[in-house]
């Protein structure tokens, strides 16, 4: 048994350092999250073991994944730590329905415009902050500001909603009636692998920056900025890429968001708790991995969604989101995704031990 | 609302037109945050000063009068003050540790319910709750720095924030959960003085009163005091201190439960003049940050300039701009001030 233990051990640990290990293991999620709205009907001896997943809950799962990935592009990758990037998240939600609603365009074109909006806000927060050398809590207070703003100008300016902000519009209003071309759905699961779109576009782009030449100069700003710039890489140009694809992918779930629920206002899109539900699960899944954001998703998203429609008890999903973020900074900080690596370590080191006691 | 009183919508057109819009004026009302709305509507003693812009407004009287100037003076003073107060912690964990506190807003709501709990237990003028409230803070800041910041304090700074913002949200949820989340008061009505026409809110005129007398105590503290003496060594330098044999971690600790001990005071005194909800913690915080940064992030003297600042920009925003639109003013100068002078206005350390 210990055998072929240590075999299945030694087995995964080769696979881990083979350089198609990542994508594969990225290709097996996402297949994974595929079938998962039918794994959940699979019952077995009259249970289900994943009956408690509701379409529902599993949408919100991946939007705050898809929003994490776009975080852990701009935050993760460079180390430039964002705390405001509801602002790209609020201007994705907004420009799309308010170009649906008021000018009848279809939303896929909203959305476009919506992202490209967020990536010139983006590039603005990023010029200014990069350029006046803001670091640390400064630069995360800095975003943090420019997505107050926003929250602000939604808020006080009538003409974009004003506080009670937009209602969905029917999509006969704008579109022959539901489906993909009018973003409307008459059921959740077509919204389900609509967003599980969303994730896989953000993710393989992800991917592609974690393995091409830009992801080595992000990383190389994230360990030592100076030294990077020593050697000769633009850090400021690269900087401002990283924010402003990061803001371009963020406002897609923004966007869907704008079509899945009925209204948005700015204190769903733009308030300060957005800030940390978009960054919360990169940092529990692992911060500058590629699986981390899905993998810390779906640990805290369905949780805190269990914990809220189970007990009826407000707040209380917030307090678990709480105590899940102390645990994870304190105890390990590199997210969820490092716990098979751990645990191959432990067993190795064991195992060597017991050979060396046999020898 | 408020708007219909206001000088320039009753200088625009005729008065009459100015009040018969103004319910079209309020679409951003509903969920605007309710700070300066409450601290300076939520006064009974106010709604009189408003009547008696409104009537002026009516009569079409040219505004804005000396009175009422010196009217929003006196109020833009009062809240610059309690904004002050609400920074002296922030920028006091700031300045010694390099932690930027996210539950410093919710250790206030703590405080708030605190009084009110206190004070409807006993039966005792919330005046004698705050005290209570000042130490439960400080016990709550050393249990929080042992056990979630103490382990990390060498860590990268995100870290720091991250943990704070959990310890915010378990300390908010916790509030929700016991109390719900409906507007409290202490149903407490300490009135106005009157001078010349001006009205002073007791309330808040208290509130200010034991802010400055908070900022002196900490003040004397930090440079009389051979505690004070090595807090100021280890916001200088935390290497040094620790060379010279100052135990930085019990400074630490120490500094942690005395900035939760200011935002106790500050959350304490509240409820003197406002009433309070869970969420009333974040509308603090977010100014709380622009206060400090803009006063300079560690600076005591700082932090009520940069509290007068934001007080008289959302009084006067409120009154001249509408809505909530003072806090895009707010954040525009927060931006501002940190590209140009990131250090702040009076930047330095705790010790300055």
């Amino acid at each position: 048994m210990s055998n072929a233990l240590s075999r299945a051990v030694e087995r995964y640990g080769a696979f881990r350092d083979e350089r198609y290990a990542l994508p594969v293991l990225v290709a097996v999620s996402l297949v994974v999250l595929a079938a998962i709205p039918f794994l959940r009907q699979l019952a077995l001896f009259g249970y289900a073991p994943l009956g408690w997943l509701s379409l529902n809950m599993l949408i919100v799962t991946l939007i705050w994944a898809t929003t994490a990935q776009a975080w852990n592009i701009m935050s993760g990758y460079t180390g430039q730590f964002s705390f405001g990037h509801a602002a790209f998240f609020g201007l994705g939600a907004y420009t799309t329905i308010i170009l649906t609603g008021t000018l009848g365009v279809s939303p896929w074109i909203g959305m476009l415009l919506g992202s490209v909006l967020s990536g010139i806000y983006g590039l603005l927060i990023g010029a200014l902050t990069f350029r006046y050398d803001l670091e640390g809590h400064y630069f995360a207070l800095a975003t943090l500001a420019f997505a107050e703003l926003l929250r602000y100008v939604f808020t006080n300016v009538p003409q974009l909603g004003g506080a009670s902000g937009f209602f969905r519009p029917l999509a006969r209003e704008y579109a022959d009636g539901p489906g993909l071309a009018a973003f409307q759905f008459t059921g959740d699961l077509p919204y389900y692998y609509l967003i599980l779109g969303f994730l896989t576009i953000v993710t393989v782009v992800s991917l592609a920056i974690n393995r091409s030449q830009l992801g080595y100069y992000l990383f190389a700003i994230r360990e030592r900025e100076q030294a990077a710039a020593a050697i000769g890489v633009p850090t400021y140009r690269y900087k401002l890429l990283a924010v402003a694809v990061s803001a371009f992918f963020t406002a897609w779930p923004g966007a869907f968001w704008a079509m899945y629920f009925n209204t948005i206002r700015p204190t769903t899109v733009f308030e300060l708790l957005v800030n940390v539900e978009i960054l919360l699960p990169a940092i529990v899944g692992g911060i500058g991995t590629v699986l981390g954001p899905i993998v810390g998703s779906f640990v805290v998203i369905p949780v805190g969604e269990f914990v809220r429609q189970s007990f009826s008890v407000p707040g209380l999903n917030n307090a678990v989101y709480g105590v899940i973020l102390i645990a994870i900074v304190l105890y390990s900080p590199k997210g969820v995704v490092s716990w098979p690596s751990r645990f191959v370590e432990l067993l190795r080191s064991r195992t060597d031990l017991l050979d060396d006691d046999g020898a | 609302m408020l708007s219909s009183f206001l000088p320039d919508a009753c200088c625009r057109e005729a008065a009459a037109v100015a009040l018969a819009s103004a319910p079209d004026v309020p679409a951003s009302a509903p969920d605007v945050p309710a700070s300066a709305a409450d601290a300076l509507g939520g006064l009974a003693a106010l709604a009189g000063a408003f009547d008696a812009l409104g009537t002026q407004a009516v009569l079409g009287v040219s505004l804005p009068s000396p009175t009422i100037f010196a009217q929003y003076f006196v109020f833009a003073v009062l809240l610059g003050g309690i904004y002050g107060l609400v920074a002296l912690g922030l920028t006091m964990i700031f300045g010694v540790m390099d932690v930027i506190n996210f539950a410093h807003g919710a250790l206030m709501v703590v405080a708030m319910y605190a009084v009110l709990v206190f004070s409807d237990a006993t039966g005792l003028s919330p005046f004698f709750a705050i005290p209570f409230a000042v130490l439960l803070l400080f016990v709550v800041g050393v249990l929080i720095y042992r056990s979630t910041i103490a382990p990390i304090i060498d860590a990268p700074q995100e870290n720091q924030l991250i943990v704070t913002f959990g310890v915010l949200l378990i300390l908010i949820s916790a509030v929700e959960m016991v109390f719900g989340s409906d507007p409290q008061q202490l149903g407490l009505d300490l009135g106005s003085l009157e001078i010349s026409g001006v009205f002073v809110p007791q309330g808040q005129l208290y509130a200010l009163v034991i802010a400055l007398v908070a900022l002196a105590g900490t003040w004397l503290f930090l440079q009389r005091t051979m505690l004070g003496r090595a807090i100021r060594g280890t916001a200088d330098n935390r290497d040094g201190a620790q060379y010279v044999g100052i135990d930085v971690p019990r400074i630490d600790a120490l500094t942690f439960g005395i900035g939760a001990a200011l935002a106790g005071l500050a959350g304490g005194v509240i409820p003197l003049f406002q009433s309070f909800t869970p969420a009333l913690g974040d509308q603090y915080l977010i100014n709380a940050f622009v206060v400090v940064v803009l006063g300079g992030l560690g600076s005591f003297p700082g932090a009520f300039v940069g509290g007068l600042i934001i007080g008289f920009i959302q009084v006067f925003g409120s009154a001249y701009l509408g809505g909530s639109t003072y806090q895009i003013v707010i954040f525009l100068a927060f931006i501002l001030v940190l590209l140009v002078k990131p250090e702040g206005l009076l930047g330095g350390s705790a010790d300055e």
